[in-house]
């Protein structure tokens, strides 16, 4: 658990360090990137805890998830429709349901011990 | 043990990427204020700021010529002779008739306002306001009697002067104007007052509705002269002897 979080505080640390700055139109892109990547983060988490973790899924699955997202922000963009809020909503269900799984299995990991 | 090391790692990359996002977005999101307010408003502005530089780049280049033209009458100044001398008489009359000269004259100054007498209920309220055929009506009828200026609320009238109804307010020469209108006219005031006043004339018609009208001769009338840009885009005059 402590690596991943080593590589979150290294990303802040770069990304504070590194003045990367993000034109104000691609701003929702980037924000609906970081849901994915949240939400890629903890099925990652999950499937590690669970036991059956496979880096080349997660790897495709976060760059799929995140560029689908990206896309149907842009759809839904020059269509006019919040199709965004789809993608919001996907990833922030399954947020909250790995983190549920990942919560369950280290109480259960702590208690049988 | 090796595989969940290396998965472990390679979510660090996720995170890695992930804390880089978020601090970029978060940089963008402080910079501009807050994050949901700001996209909305920042469009609007960026399309604001693009109409008004572009307004701005018209305007310039709307300046270099005329600068340009003032260096031509300078130069053309400088050899001052009768010709240009009888030219600069006929500039005057063309100013005059064109309403481009502040003047001064005998005249009558009309004055229109709402009715003030109690509505009806059921009556149309339209009936008893102020519209721009009134004042078109008026005006007209004052150019009939031979004045030879006419302004409306401050706005001179000349030959492109529009007066026209938009939404509650009156437009004359691109500007809104508001009732009371006050109407100046320089002409014979006699002429002038008894072409309005005649019997089933215009002030007889409007004082049905009961619009507030008075009529005052005046030896000395204040015009104003025509402000607005005077722009030919399409008109092309033609040489005489071509």
């Amino acid at each position: 658990m402590i690596i991943p979080l080593i590589g979150l505080i290294l990303g802040i640390l770069v990304g504070m360090l590194v003045p990367v700055d993000i034109p104000i139109n691609y701003a929702p892109y980037v924000s609906i990137a970081v849901l994915a990547a949240l939400d890629s983060v903890f099925g990652g988490l999950r499937a590690l805890a669970e036991g059956h973790f496979d880096g080349n899924i997660f790897i495709t699955g976060f760059f799929a998830n995140a560029l689908l997202a990206g896309f149907l922000a842009f759809l839904g963009d020059k269509l006019g429709i919040p199709i965004y809020m789809a993608a919001i909503f996907a990833f922030g269900v399954r947020i909250f349901q790995n983190l549920a799984i990942i919560r369950r299995l280290v109480l259960d990991r702590l208690f049988k011990k | 043990m090796n595989n969940k090391l290396k998965g472990q790692f390679v979510i660090a990359l996720v995170c890695f990427l992930l804390g880089l996002m978020l601090v970029a977005q978060f940089r963008s999101t402080q910079k501009s204020g807050s994050a949901l307010t700001s996209l909305q408003r920042i469009q609007e502005l960026t399309t604001e700021l693009k109409t008004v530089m572009d307004e701005r780049e018209k305007l310039k280049e709307e300046l270099a010529e005329m600068r340009k033209r003032l260096e031509e009458y300078e130069n053309s100044a400088a050899d001052v002779s009768r010709v240009t001398e009888a030219m600069k008489r006929e500039l005057e009359k063309a100013r005059i008739a064109a309403g481009l000269l502040e003047g001064t004259g005998p005249g009558i100054v009309i004055t229109l306002n709402d009715s003030n007498l109690p509505r009806q209920p059921g009556e149309d309220p339209n009936l008893f306001l102020v519209h721009d055929e009134d004042i078109l009506k008026v005006v007209n009828e004052l150019f009939a009697a031979g004045a030879e200026a006419v302004s409306v609320n401050g706005q001179r009238i000349i030959a492109t002067s529009e007066i026209r109804c938009v939404g509650p307010t009156i437009m004359v020469n691109s500007v809104r104007l508001a009732p009371p209108f006050v109407i100046q006219a320089i002409g014979n005031p006699d002429n002038l007052e008894s072409s309005l006043k005649m019997r089933g004339g215009i002030i007889e018609s409007l004082q049905v509705f009961g619009i507030q009208v008075s009529i005052k001769k005046q030896d000395k009338i204040n015009m104003p002269a025509y402000t607005g840009a005077i722009k030919f885009e399409y008109f092309e005059p033609v040489k005489a002897g071509e």
